[in-house]
């Protein structure tokens, strides 16, 4: 049963990830890469990882494709969003792609042998055991590298101070 | 020159008592038009008693409210119930021989059915509760004919006609998008329900990442909206689109944030352990629930509810729908059941929203008083999220809409940063 799930949600994954590449549209790019993240979570969720489901859902699907669909929304009419699917850059792109392919190959023959706990214990409370105990100082300096990142994005994306008129229109 | 004395003036003499006017017949066929109701609550507000049809209504109120209690009592609680139907089905299956996981597959279904139900029905009552209160609050009757109680049906008949309803799709829609859109709002918000603990021992799901499993879920339902504002190939819902995924995603955070400090105190992401923290009484009359917390407490569950209001695209959040401006935003487009499946997710999320307060803050089905817990404890869930339900409609008809920008500075101004310093004060609370 689990297993059926597992593959089912693998072959969404796999389907709604070639629909981003494929889709003419750039919005159904976008709303196939939300089905996507949505389908990844699924697969966590069959191989029991509950709370890697639930935080997938909430910040990839709830969040950075709702982002990117807001992205797509703001960046133009309809008829703009049509796009050439293919340009001078495809050899160099599939040579990466063919790179990244055999690094994922020998990840995953690595750890072939290990099945995944079925309808185990539910994992939130070894996971903040290990992120707030062992690991407690990882956690922190990458909170403290996102926390940068976030303070530099602010930075750069601030305009320059704007002319009266414009200071207080608002688009939405 | 002197003034002429004037003469002393009467006293101004007092305005005759207020007669209450007489019945209005129709001249024609005699039925009656108006019985009392000229003079309504702004004219008698000094003594609303005074009016007998008041007093009728309110003991009628407090009858109904009783029997209600009454037979809550008689039915006791829910899950023994559930527990007897659970033996009863495994006993039939078992004697015709079926292997277990067929009993299982049914018991499941049926907990799905209850919770769609609670998902579609709920509705039903909502929007002619909601009508009805609108109207009292605007002095109005609201809907009095259709059913003829109070016109309670008029929310059935409000559904067969958007049944009825032709669909129509622009011809300059994305189709399929378009298509699609109702149904990512509506599915995530009857997928949302699982885990809610009705009561004691009563959930679909009684899931470990519960509490986080149901804001994740209820966080794609932006995704359709989106869906609905883009592919209506119209500027007024792209607008309303894009306005509703700024907001939901903006208040998703303090809403989140501000019920870290319930998880806190309870320890536990799992709603029924949420419910089981907040069990007991301080001095045995107060309830340990968790918005009696002194400050942690009382800030938390207003950021909740605040924030739960903006979720719910309602007034005074309603920016992403701005009738006046707007048009109707996102589903400007849709008519017939497209457009009440918009409206279904709605009430769905206000419900939720009301019982996660319910399980969050005002301790789950527990009683208020160790006295009444004879009452059981889905009742007492019931009621409060009814309660909460009830604000929500009140907040709807008494507050004017904010405008875009301060709504969004309201958000990451003052909400965020409140539900920020609130979890400081909870481990503040804790360590101490």
């Amino acid at each position: 049963m689990a297993e059926l799930a597992f593959y089912c949600l693998a072959a969404v994954t796999l389907l709604s990830a070639l629909g981003v590449v494929l889709f003419r549209n750039a919005l159904h790019s976008a709303l196939s890469l939300g089905l996507c993240l949505a389908g990844v979570a699924g697969v966590f969720a069959s191989l029991s990882a509950d709370f890697l489901f639930a935080s997938q859902i909430l910040i990839y699907v709830g969040g950075v494709a709702v982002l990117i669909l807001f992205v797509v929304l703001l960046s133009g009419r309809a008829s703009e969003l049509r796009m050439r699917q293919v340009n001078g850059q495809w050899l160099a792109a599939l040579l990466v792609c063919a790179v990244l392919l055999q690094g994922m190959l020998r990840t995953i023959a690595a750890y072939r042998d290990v099945v995944a706990g079925q309808g185990g214990a539910p994992t939130t409370q070894n996971l903040a055991r290990l992120l707030l105990g062992d690991q407690a100082l990882p956690f922190e300096l990458i909170s403290l590298i996102l926390l940068a990142a976030l303070a530099g994005a602010v930075i750069f994306s601030k305009p320059d101070p704007a002319p009266e008129e414009t200071k207080h229109g608002c688009l939405l | 020159m002197s003034q002429p004395e004037a003469a002393p003036k009467p006293a101004p003499a007092k305005p005759a008592p207020a007669k209450y006017p007489d019945p209005v017949y129709n001249t024609q066929n005699g039925r009656l038009l108006m019985r009392d109701t000229r003079y309504w609550p702004t004219d008698l507000w000094k003594n609303p008693w005074a009016l007998p049809s008041y007093r009728k209504a309110a003991v009628l109120l407090a009858a109904l409210l009783l029997g209600a209690a009454a037979i809550a009592t008689g039915v006791g609680e829910l899950s023994r119930w559930g527990d007897l139907l659970k033996q009863t089905l495994d006993g039939f299956l078992d004697g015709k021989g079926f292997p277990t996981l067929v009993g299982a597959g049914v018991w499941t279904l049926i907990k799905v059915l209850i919770v769609l139900h609670i998902v579609i029905i709920s509705p039903i009552f909502l929007v002619w509760w909601e009508r009805k209160i609108s109207a009292h609050i605007q002095t109005r009757l609201g809907p009095m004919n259709v059913g003829g109680w109070h016109g309670w049906a008029q929310t059935i008949a409000d559904g067969i006609k958007l049944l009825l309803k032709e669909d129509v799709t622009p011809t300059v829609a994305d189709r399929w998008v378009h298509r699609l859109a109702p149904v990512v709002v509506t599915a995530p918000a009857i997928l949302a329900f699982a885990p809610v603990t009705f009561g004691q021992d009563l959930s679909a799901a009684d899931i470990d990442v519960g509490a986080l499993y149901i804001f994740a879920v209820a966080g794609i339902s932006v995704i359709g909206i989106v869906m609905a504002g883009w592919a209506s190939g119209n500027k007024y819902s792209l607008l309303g689109g894009l306005r509703s995924a700024a907001q939901l995603v903006s208040y998703e955070l303090p809403r989140s944030f501000s019920i870290v400090p319930v998880l806190m105190f309870a320890g536990s992401l799992n709603l029924t352990r949420i419910v089981q923290a907040q069990a007991g009484y301080w001095g045995g009359i107060v309830p340990r629930w968790f918005i009696f917390y002194p400050v942690v407490g009382q800030l938390a569950f207003t950021i909740f509810l605040i924030a739960s209001v903006a979720e719910t695209n309602r007034i005074p959040f309603d920016i992403p729908e701005a009738e006046s401006e707007l048009v109707g935003g996102f589903h400007t487009e849709y008519s017939g059941m497209k457009f009440s499946l918009f409206f279904l997710a709605e009430y769905a999320y206000v419900l939720l929203a009301s019982f996660l307060a319910a399980t969050f803050f005002l301790g789950g089905g527990a009683p208020p008083l160790p006295v009444l817990g004879f009452i059981p404890s889905w009742a007492w869930f019931l009621t409060k999220a009814l309660a909460v339900v009830f604000c929500f409609l009140w907040f709807r008809w008494t507050f004017p809409r904010f405008r875009v920008d301060r709504l969004m500075d309201f958000n990451w101004k003052f909400l965020l940063p409140w539900s920020f310093a609130n979890i400081a004060f909870a481990g503040l609370y804790l360590l101490w």
